[in-house]
């Protein structure tokens, strides 16, 4: 099993690096690369199981951008071919088609999804948020500088009950394409959702699926479900 | 600037404001500021203002700096005005150049120190042009409020004057480039045998060279980006710096301080490294200022690290040590944690880290947990942890997460229960580690801990033990 981290020393904002890191706690026989922006990605020479990136600052974004663009069409092929990926925060933007600044500039991204992101740096926003995907309920929390635009109603990863989905309007989070998984939630997505966790591990295609400290961790998700579902 | 009549009637009208909360007796800190804004958007720009003003800014240390700093200039006989008691943001700011004010609107004193948040440098630089602008440090802070330090440096570099004075921490990279147009003076701290060669926590916000991307070269760490560092391709390095302490000297509590060709010797009245840099900020302001070494000495002498920060007390052989970790704030519960596990003996740590604050919103993000270097409480001479509160299960799965063995971990939601499970054999010191708004739970949690070891002491001596 093989695991490719994209550009860990800049794309490790708001502490979301232990998705991996507890990740490997769980795959201790998995693989893990970590491919520095100045390296050709991992997956672009050999097979790996999953592609993560996590989120990073708006200069951040345009250098990932120039980075993945001449990799395209091999990120979408190994869409089509049921690789797992996760993306989380604002990286799920640079696969956008552009990421608009307030004064209207763009920022044309690497144009693998039919949506666009659009910046307003005065106004971050704060929220949590329940949903539903598949047949479990995630919690998440986001805190961002953009919403999201852009038809997602059959391409969605999570159907909100609480919270908003790609923009205040929207009750759609996030962009499921086959194994892809692109979400505006931020931090320890892994660790808050034992049960998505395990969903992921089997994605890829691993026998076994038993989390680390899982009897903690399903405590703390119920506890905080029940929680947030009060408010 | 031309005052107007909108700039009267905020004026008179905040300055009777003020009176009427004063009679009430409430805090006249915030909202005379805020109605003064409110009626005229520019009244900091209007408003006559101290000559000379110092304001002090960055994630960590500012308040203390700010406190430090305006003791020892009250103590040389200085008259200044200070928003101390007050906010950070413009309506403190407001307030605070409202009150140092004639009923005219002139400024009546010539000096000013104001601490002032970060985040409001586009609210409140446009109208004040500090003659000195301190910069303690740009870590990641609160996520929800500050994002990143890459958005808060642009910020400072964007909306500081350019005729302002930047008084930086030369040790911190990212601190030590913002305003790169403005003249500058740079503090810092030289070598120590305790830096390294890597960096060992989880959060670093600079690693390659902002010129040219390349991976910069550090010559040692300090913590987080704290150290110093150069680009083996361009010219990018850390700079060279204005006022260095060097022989930190902790068993005398003494420093030296080198400027130019002159070292001052200056006490040092606490061990703990984020306050060494605070006192070395602040002798750089003062000295900035005109204050001798011995004016400044002898004051500073006299300092203590107020006790909502930091207290002591020792209780029938066993330390007690309460100590702020601001919940949200990861570099400055890293710090706490790093100087817990290295504090000299056996310890049981107490960690109240909930955000009561966000709590009182909603449900408090936990994410800057997983940017936090709990890894630090994983440590053989700290014996126990109790982690109490709301999020108390979550606390427990980061500290497993850490490595801490479950078996030395309490875990309970309500804080005052769990402290009754705090086991006191062959403990040294008790740590309460706390959240800035915990204040009162703080102290709760300290008389309850006092109580248990004097109890724990009569009982050994009625067994004869």
């Amino acid at each position: 099993m093989k695991i490719e981290i994209l550009f860990p020393e800049f794309c490790n904002l708001y502490g979301d690096m232990y998705n991996m890191k507890y990740l490997k706690m769980c795959m201790p026989e998995a693989e893990f690369i970590e491919t520095a922006l100045d390296d050709v990605p991992a997956f672009t020479k050999e097979d790996v199981n999953m592609i993560y990136l996590g989120p990073m600052t708006e200069k951040t974004q345009e250098k990932v951008i120039a980075r993945l663009k001449p990799y395209k069409n091999k990120i979408e092929e190994l869409i089509n071919k049921n690789v797992v990926f996760l993306f989380t925060g604002n990286a799920l933007e640079v696969l956008g088609k552009y990421i608009e600044n307030e004064d209207g500039s763009k920022i044309d991204a690497v144009g693998i999804f039919d949506v666009y992101s659009k910046r307003d740096m005065m106004h971050r926003h704060n929220s949590f948020l329940i949903g539903k995907y598949e047949d479990i309920e995630m919690i998440g929390f986001k805190s961002q500088f953009t919403m999201m635009y852009g038809d997602n109603k059959d391409s969605y990863f999570v159907e909100v009950e609480k919270g908003i989905g790609i923009n205040k309007e929207s009750k759609l989070e996030g962009i499921k394409k086959n194994n892809f998984i692109g979400t505006y939630i931020i931090g320890p997505i892994l660790i808050q959702n034992p049960l998505f966790t395990k969903k992921l591990i089997k994605a890829m295609g691993a026998k076994e699926d038993t989390l680390v400290f899982e009897q903690d961790l399903m405590a703390a998700y119920e506890e905080r479900l029940k929680e947030l579902k009060k408010l | 600037m031309k005052k107007g009549f909108r700039f009267y009637i905020a004026l008179w009208g905040a300055k009777a404001g003020t009176i009427i909360l004063k009679l009430f007796r409430r805090n006249a800190t915030f909202f005379p500021g805020k109605f003064a804004l409110k009626i005229c958007p520019d009244f900091i720009g209007k408003i006559g203002k101290p000559k000379t003003i110092v304001a002090v800014t960055g994630t960590n240390g500012k308040t203390t700096v700010c406190n430090m700093t305006e003791d020892i200039l009250r103590d040389n006989g200085y008259q200044f005005i200070d928003n101390k008691y007050g906010s950070n943001i413009d309506a403190g700011v407001a307030t605070t150049l409202i009150g140092g004010a004639s009923i005219t609107g002139k400024a009546k004193k010539d000096l000013a120190v104001l601490e002032v948040d970060e985040r409001s440098a586009p609210k409140i630089y446009p109208y004040l042009t500090p003659t000195y602008l301190v910069c303690t440090n740009l870590f990641r802070d609160s996520l929800m409020r500050n994002a990143h330090t890459e958005f808060i440096s642009s910020l400072l570099t964007k909306y500081i004057p350019k005729e302002t004075t930047l008084i930086l921490n030369g040790d911190d990279l990212i601190t030590s480039n913002i305003a790169p147009e403005n003249k500058r003076i740079y503090f810092g701290i030289d070598r120590l045998k305790t830096d390294g060669d890597k960096c060992i926590n989880i959060a670093r916000d600079i690693i390659v060279c902002p010129k040219c991307n390349t991976k910069l070269v550090y010559d040692y760490v300090r913590y987080n980006h704290i150290g110093r560092a150069h680009c083996p391709k361009c010219d990018f390095k850390s700079p060279d710096i204005d006022y260095l302490a060097t022989s930190l000297d902790l068993e005398n509590m003494k420093m030296a301080l080198k400027h130019g060709d002159t070292e001052e010797i200056y006490d040092l009245i606490s061990d703990n490294i984020i306050n060494i840099y605070n006192i070395v900020t602040v002798i750089t302001i003062l000295k900035t200022l005109g204050l001798t070494c011995t004016q400044i000495n002898e004051s500073l002498k006299k300092q203590k690290i107020v006790d909502t920060r930091y207290s002591e007390e020792m209780v029938d052989g066993i330390k007690v040590i309460t100590h702020l970790a601001k919940g949200m704030n990861p570099i400055a519960c890293s710090r706490v944690f790093d100087y817990t596990r290295k504090y000299k003996g056996n310890k049981a740590v107490i960690v109240i880290l909930d955000d009561l604050h966000e709590a009182a919103n909603g449900s408090e993000n936990t994410a800057w947990q997983y940017d936090t270097d709990y890894e630090f409480l994983n440590d053989e001479s700290i014996k126990q942890i109790i982690i109490a509160g709301a999020r108390y299960l979550d606390g427990l799965v980061r500290l497993e997460i850490a490595g801490i063995p479950k078996d030395k971990i309490v875990y309970q939601r309500d804080e005052l229960s769990a402290v009754d499970k705090l086991k006191l054999d062959g403990i040294e010191t008790v740590f309460v580690l706390h959240d800035l708004y915990s204040i009162e739970l703080k102290n709760a949690i300290k008389h309850k801990v006092e109580i248990m070891i004097k109890n724990s002491e009569r009982e050994k001596e009625e067994k004869g033990e």
